[in-house]
């Protein structure tokens, strides 16, 4: 008995000293010299999985390449990634620990809109400079120190109205994910249409972790829409798209920007044929004309990303890539003094990145525009460019 | 009423799918009493086990064997390693040693197959459509696989003299260890059925559910459901439950709402404990 006591007394301390001393081994960050330490805070687990997971490959790609370059003025790159397992108190919880523990200089993440506005406030209260990777335009309005990669939800909506609103569709069925990712889309996209005339007449939701569609599905056939949007990430977006062709809905039909993977079109199969969408043009890259800006910049990553994964990149990836640049780029000019970082990633101008040219304002957070994105359409299983969509 | 059908139709499918968790519920309480929460997890394992073992080659009934037997070597396993060695086995006990077995399990998935969800492929057969309403053919095979393995359960368990004498295991303990049946032999045949029946169930849904390391959570709570609808100790009533609860699903989610189709159950469970708390079919048999 009481040999058991003093074991487990001990066993307890070893654990309160394992901590102590982990706690100091992390003092280095901050600013002037030692490493540069980068927190991300992705979606690996959970209904995000399909996002954070080529997330976490791009950024461990890039700051392999960016240390063996020799880091960042001298300044070695340490990277620590936190799952938040798709839930709001696993981001807020993972963000904490790299902000006091870790004592990190940017935070990235994360993946989804929910967990990134849960995080967005610890970022504002703690004031240290965070890039989301998710849509939501809610992620960055009002916030003085979070900025995103993914373009705004608004950007694709406008997409998708000005393509509708030119074929001549008036009505659009929506069928969306209730979490933060489809908040607020039947409103935004009414709001945008208003113009063109494009109105939303039947709004149907799924949960992320959805399997069987059929209930929406028949409800948005008999809204007789002239096209439908899904607006969903995969795997749910890709059951969603079975589920409407099995039921044999032939109107047209949009996807989001949030099925830019291969994931998607894995778990869709025949059924993504003729699905339309606006797409980051990462996936679309060699059928871009020579003289695109981002081309370049595209084929590289995409290159770099096959030869290391045996698989190419989703969009994901890109905005893993643009943020980690915009992160690197910050560090190089102004070192890691985090009222810097901000202020340098807020005047951002003309930076070429996966998701788009950026051009950051104390307005805009996120810096893409309409242009960030091409129409692609789903042929035999493969992303084909209709419309490059440079104006 | 297309309408009307094409719910009932989806419902019946997935509500197969409850079906085959729920008696796995049941095959194990029935015996021993124990609630087992790793029921779903049998589930998303074979599933995952299919897709591995069909991406390795083999075709595809091989690959569902080899799927089944897989989980039910794993689910003897469970019962052998944290089951047995238990000396007073009680209820609650049984369900906190089972969530503990079924996050192990996840651990073990996530490891192997990581984090995102795979599809099987497709069953042979073509989709049809009947009266404006589409049947896909998983939906039968679902169906299909449920009225057999439910049936073979469902005729082990009431009608054969081995499926009696486990069944004496939980009704009668003493008097059942007195004339020579053995408990422990007993658990063990319980423990593999119901890694074959929730086996069965992860591989007919795969292809159009899809399998992941974390689906198994909701279909258990699904399937524990439909085995409280039937009273947790019978076959039938667990097919029914199952049945039902996965057409209440539909209906609620294409006529009231689709953010409510998970809240159905929970309801579902809520009333009948105050209601029936022996479940809605009446098993005369099964209490002596």
């Amino acid at each position: 008995m009481r040999r058991r006591a003093v074991t487990a007394t001990v066993a307890g301390f070893l654990l309160l000293t394992g901590c102590a001393e982990k706690s100091q081994e992390t003092e280095s960050g901050g600013s002037g010299t030692g490493d540069i330490t980068i927190g991300a805070v992705l979606d690996i687990t959970g209904a995000g999985a399909t996002l954070g997971g080529p997330e976490k490959q791009a950024l461990e790609l890039l700051a392999e390449q960016t240390n063996a370059a020799g880091g960042v003025n001298g300044r070695k790159i340490k990277l620590i990634i936190e799952d938040n397992q798709s839930t709001e108190d696993g981001a807020a919880k993972a963000m904490t620990k790299l902000v006091s523990q870790d004592k990190a200089d940017i935070i990235i993440g994360a993946s989804r809109s929910g967990p990134s506005l849960a995080m967005g406030a610890i970022a504002e209260s703690s004031k240290i400079p965070m890039i989301s990777l998710a849509a939501n335009v809610k992620i960055t309005e009002g916030k003085r120190w979070v900025f995103k990669t993914a373009q705004n939800d608004a950007v694709v909506l406008q997409n998708i109205i000005d393509y509708s609103a030119a074929q001549g569709w008036k009505k659009l069925g929506l069928i969306r994910d209730a979490s933060g990712y489809g908040e607020g889309v039947g409103e935004q996209l009414n709001e945008l249409g208003k113009p063109k005339g494009v109105s939303v007449v039947r709004t149907e939701k799924f949960a992320p972790d959805a399997t069987d569609f059929t209930a929406q599905m028949v409800n948005i056939r008999d809204a007789k829409a002239d096209v439908n949007l899904i607006w969903g990430i995969p795997p749910a977006a890709g059951l969603a798209q079975k589920s409407y062709r099995q039921l044999g809905i032939k109107t047209p039909v949009f996807q989001s920007h949030g099925v830019g993977n291969q994931a998607f079109l894995d778990t869709a199969g025949d059924s993504a044929d003729g699905v339309l969408l606006p797409l980051g043009r990462l996936l679309v890259a060699d059928q871009l004309p020579d003289g695109d800006p981002q081309k370049q910049v595209l084929t590289k990553f995409a290159s770099d990303f096959t030869a290391k994964y045996k698989t190419p990149p989703s969009t994901f990836a890109g905005h893993a890539y643009d943020a980690f640049k915009l992160a690197i780029d910050a560090f190089q000019k102004v070192g890691t003094d985090k009222a810097k970082v901000r202020d340098h990633l807020e005047n951002v101008k003309g930076f070429v990145g996966v998701s788009g040219v950026f051009n950051m304002s104390p307005q805009d957070h996120s810096g893409l525009g309409k242009d960030a994105l091409a129409i692609v359409k789903v042929e035999d299983g493969k992303w084909k460019l209709v419309d490059a969509n440079r104006g | 009423m297309a309408d009307l059908l094409q719910f009932v139709v989806a419902g019946l499918a997935q509500g197969g799918a409850y079906a085959l968790i729920a008696i796995g519920f049941v095959s194990i309480f029935a015996v021993s009493g124990v609630i087992n929460l790793a029921q779903g997890e049998f589930a998303a394992l074979a599933g995952l086990c299919a897709i591995s073992a069909a991406g390795a080659g083999l075709p595809l009934l091989p690959a569902l064997l080899v799927a089944v037997a897989v989980v039910a070597a794993v689910a003897i396993a469970i019962e052998r390693l944290a089951i047995r060695p238990v000396r007073r086995m009680t209820t609650l006990t049984s369900i906190i040693l089972t969530l503990g077995v079924s996050t192990a399990l996840k651990a073990v998935m996530l490891l192997i197959w990581g984090p995102q969800g795979h599809t099987l492929r497709a069953f042979p057969g073509s989709d049809l459509t009947v009266a404006g309403v589409s049947i896909r053919a998983q939906e039968l095979w679902i169906l299909a696989a449920c009225a057999l393995v439910g049936g073979a359960v469902w005729w082990f368990y009431e009608r054969t003299l081995h499926g009696k004498a486990l069944r004496a295991c939980s009704e009668q303990p003493v008097a059942a260890r007195l004339i020579g049946i053995s408990l422990t032999k007993a658990s063990l045949v319980s423990f593999g059925i119901a890694g074959v029946t929730g086996a069965v169930a992860g591989v007919v849904t795969s292809p159009i559910y899809s399998s992941s390391w974390e689906i198994g959570l909701t279909l258990g709570l699904k399937g524990f459901v439909a085995a409280t609808l039937g009273g947790l100790l019978s076959v039938r009533g667990a097919i029914l439950g199952g049945i039902l609860l996965g057409v209440l699903e539909n209906l609620v989610a294409g006529y009231v709402a689709t953010g409510l189709r998970d809240a159905v159950a929970f309801v579902v469970l809520i009333a009948i404990l105050l209601a029936r708390p022996g479940g809605l079919v009446k098993h005369t048999e099964a209490r002596v």
